[in-house]
């Protein structure tokens, strides 16, 4: 039953955008490795390169010594390696039993299924968890009917119903209360004994503490440390997780030092916002003010953004200008000149097959009358085009010619065209290269200074600190932490992000 | 989370809407004609029913796994002019049962090539089956362009007046397809078909083969087609290459009556049976009302109308109650 896992040097890429540089782990019997790094520090691509997901690029796998390569999940999983997913692979419509067993369902001797033993085996599979579960969970239930957590915790009976020798569990405890939480390690502990070995992949700094044997930091595609969990602190980690120097030198030069001095006015402020994410969410921004949005993904920030562009339902108030408003559609928080940069721009952002002029002039067709004033058109497109650096072969160009940071800037422009007063961006430098990134903080600089707001949401910690007057830190979807002047560096950004505690930071 | 009663039954019991609708269309159907339980009433009206019977639990099939068919009638029509053109009123038996033979291959042939196009090239189903309907119903309109030519009259007969145990041949039909079903969800490839049909992405996360499920379950549709061609032929003992048109929209009102759902994964077999026959006393109780036939087509597609729209529908009052 021993076994060992060594991954070494390994390479992905996802086209330009270097997910993984040089990924190294070791994985063995009886232990937990916890797998720690900060956004987009590719530990998600790590953990998805051992369990055979993704195709690597570069590097080796030695399993047991071995030499080994994954072309699907599925072949890992015969080597006897299971994985408990971060976007579930559960299947609404099918009960608990028939989820847990699916492609393995134990057969009688004619070939049927054999309907009592699985009945009896996830019987014994969802008792390990029996006073976990806030309600009873039926074998026959479908997955559909039950909640996040429940159908968490069946993912994760879905990959021990394999009995892995090697079990990945991905952020597994993301949606799970604290005291399954504490089930699930007592389990980690037995399995642990039985000889399995274990990664675990979170950001949950109390998580890794308490269940780690050894640790494997990763920054920036690259394995920067490792070694035993119990020699290090929670700074040491979080140093260890921080890289000293900045790949990004942008810096705005305009900060606003000290932003609640009485001259800022109020343009926008929320008080208690709640939808399904949200938890209360009450913040203002002033004026010309450049205010980011941090945290670990999807922990509210884009249900935030939305929320105020009236694209989806919320509770609480907002008021503009101390005018209370309420959008219920899009359209009218357009009206009250504010704009959304969408996070996904191929999707949400562009009309990925037409071109850049009717991309830009989108939302502002009106003004152009009937029969289309085309030249007039052409001249408006041209000038902002201009105005944005836009690297194009002609406005007639459908906007997929163009670069993910030149279609992001055709994203802006086509806003600006309507002189909005408020900007959202939902990570809008998403898989951007790095010259364009320049152009784009340029660019939003120069808007705040015209006096325009900005609220930005950033994976990029980098692009929250040089840019940003004041930061949000979110969790949960709840406001954790505000950070401004001093306070904001990359030691107290992660820090909040992770939830780690302020007096363990050296 | 609390369920309520009727999700329980439902869950337990797909075919709980079906056979509720099937017991009222028979109460009103009764009234219209009170002899309808008769041994030859019943008789008549069973083997009336039985072809689209047979064509609604090919067509569930297919929605369960997540796709549609939209070229059974054409199957269906192509079944019954090879049987009419080469067999001829004048046949012998064994000519018949060669061709009846040849036709189930014929089925078996259209459905590998719907399978082809949707499972390993990947097309739409809906699109590529509305093709193929046209490519299945236009040959067989080349094979018997007037209507025309049959089967025997004795073999026929055969169809229409077998009656074991003084009981309606569909209902010793009826129960092997059930039969055969309850194998289908006995085993293996049960579970792959709901999973496919449920979340395609998380069935191939899991080392389900989706191609090939999603590919059998065309096959399995187009084989139905050909058993309910056979049995239209033999009911009607007569050729007409636009037989199978109007089948389709039934076959799928049927299994959508019968609580299978358009978007997959959900529903079984029995309740399309029962689905089909009640659409069928929809059609006596039709005529015995003295209504245009046309309504028939017109309640056929407005149940599906509704069935497409309701989950929008309750999406909707949902968000305006929030």
């Amino acid at each position: 039953m021993a076994i060992s896992l060594s991954a070494q040097n390994i390479v992905k890429r996802y086209g330009a955008v270097v997910a993984l540089a040089d990924g190294n782990l070791d994985i063995h019997s009886g232990e937990v490795v916890a797998l720690i790094g900060a956004n987009g520090s590719g530990k998600s691509t790590l953990s998805k390169g051992i369990n055979g997901v993704v195709v690597l690029d570069g590097g080796q796998l030695l399993l047991d010594g071995k030499p080994v390569q994954f072309s699907s999940p599925h072949a890992a999983r015969d080597m006897g390696i299971s994985t408990v997913f971060q976007e579930l692979s559960l299947i609404p419509q099918m009960s608990v039993e028939d989820n847990i067993w699916l492609g393995r369902e134990p057969l009688r001797s004619g070939g049927l299924v054999n309907k009592k033993a699985v009945r009896e085996k996830t019987e014994e599979l969802v008792a390990l968890f029996e006073k976990a579960f806030k309600t009873k969970i039926r074998p026959e239930m479908p997955v559909g009917w039950l909640s996040p957590d429940e159908k968490q915790i069946i993912e994760i009976l879905k990959a021990v119903s394999a009995d892995p020798r090697i079990l990945i569990l991905d952020e597994a405890t993301a949606s799970l209360d604290s005291r399954q939480v504490q089930r699930l390690f007592g389990l980690v502990q037995k399995w642990k004994e039985e000889g399995k070995a274990i990664v675990f992949v979170s950001h949950r700094m109390e998580e890794i503490f308490q269940i780690g044997d050894r640790y494997t930091v990763l920054r920036n595609g690259r394995t920067v440390g490792a070694g035993m969990m119990k020699d290090l602190n929670e700074g040491e980690l979080i140093s260890m997780m921080i890289d000293k120097a900045s790949v990004l030198k942008y810096s705005r030069k305009t900060k606003i030092e000290e932003v609640k001095v009485a001259s800022q006015e109020v343009y926008v402020k929320v008080n208690n916002m709640h939808n399904d994410v949200l938890q209360g969410v009450s913040f203002e921004v002033y004026r010309g003010e450049l205010l980011g949005l941090g945290g670990l993904h999807g922990q509210g920030q884009r249900e935030l953004l939305h929320a105020l562009f009236g694209d989806i339902p919320f509770q609480g108030s907002v008021s503009i200008e101390g005018k209370p408003v309420h959008f219920r559609h899009p359209k009218d928080a357009i009206k009250h000149k504010i704009a959304l940069v969408p996070g996904d721009r191929s999707k949400e952002g562009l009309l990925i097959i037409r071109s850049i002029l009717e991309n830009l002039l989108l939302p502002s067709w009106k003004e152009y009358r009937f029969p289309l004033r085309m030249k007039k058109a052409f001249q408006d497109g041209g000038k902002i085009g201009k105005s944005l650096n836009l690297v194009m072969a002609g406005l007639d160009e459908p906007v997929s010619s163009l670069s993910g940071g030149n279609a992001q800037k055709v994203v802006v422009g086509k806003w600006l065209n309507r002189q909005p007063q408020l900007l959202l961006m939902d990570d809008p430098t998403k898989g951007v290269d790095v010259g364009t990134k320049t152009d784009f903080y340029i660019l939003l600089s120069k808007l705040c200074d015209e006096g325009k707001t900005i609220i930005l949401y950033s994976s990029d910690d980098e692009e929250l600190l040089g840019l940003c007057d004041r930061v949000l830190v979110m969790h949960d979807g709840m406001i954790r932490t505000e950070l401004s002047g001093k306070s904001l560096n990359k030691h107290q950004l992660l820090t909040a992000s992770l939830g780690a505690s302020n007096e363990s930071v050296g | 989370m609390r369920r309520s009663l009727w999700e329980i039954l439902n869950l337990r019991y797909p075919f709980i809407l079906a056979l509720i609708l099937l017991i009222l269309a028979i109460i009103i159907n009764l009234s219209l004609q009170p002899n309808l339980l008769q041994r030859e009433i019943l008789n008549s009206n069973m083997r009336v029913f039985l072809p689209m019977i047979l064509l609604a639990v090919g067509q569930s099939i297919v929605l369960l796994g997540g796709g549609i068919d939209i070229s059974v009638g054409g199957i269906v029509s192509i079944v019954n002019a090879i049987l009419a053109t080469q067999v001829g009123l004048n046949g012998s038996p064994e000519l018949m049962w060669k061709f009846v033979a040849v036709s189930l291959l014929v089925g078996i042939i259209a459905g590998v090539i719907n399978g082809f196009f949707i499972a390993i090239l990947r097309l739409q189903p809906i699109i590529t089956t509305y093709a193929t309907s046209f490519l299945y119903g236009g040959f067989a309109l080349f094979i018997l362009p007037q209507p025309g030519g049959g089967i025997p009259m004795d073999i026929a007969n055969l169809y229409r007046n077998t009656m074991p145990f003084n009981l309606p041949l569909a209902f010793f039909i009826l129960p092997l397809v059930l039969l055969a079903w309850w194998f289908i969800t006995a085993s293996r490839f049960g579970r792959y078909l709901f999973a496919v049909g449920g979340k395609p992405e998380a069935a191939y996360e899991t080392a389900v083969p989706v191609t090939s499920v999603i590919f059998s379950t065309y096959v399995i549709s187009g084989f139905m087609a050909a058993l309910s061609g056979i049995a239209i032929t033999m009911l009607t003992g007569s050729g007409n290459a636009e037989i199978g048109g109007l089948m389709t929209l039934t076959s799928i009102t049927a299994a959508v009556v019968g609580g299978t759902a358009m978007s997959g994964g959900v529903g079984g077999v029995a309740g399309p049976m029962l689905g089909a026959i009640t659409l069928g006393l929809l059609q006596n109780i039709i005529s015995f009302s003295n209504i245009n036939t046309w309504w028939q087509t017109f309640v056929n597609a407005s149940i599906i109308v509704a069935a497409l729209a309701a989950p929008g529908v309750i999406d909707l009052i949902g968000r305006r109650r929030s």
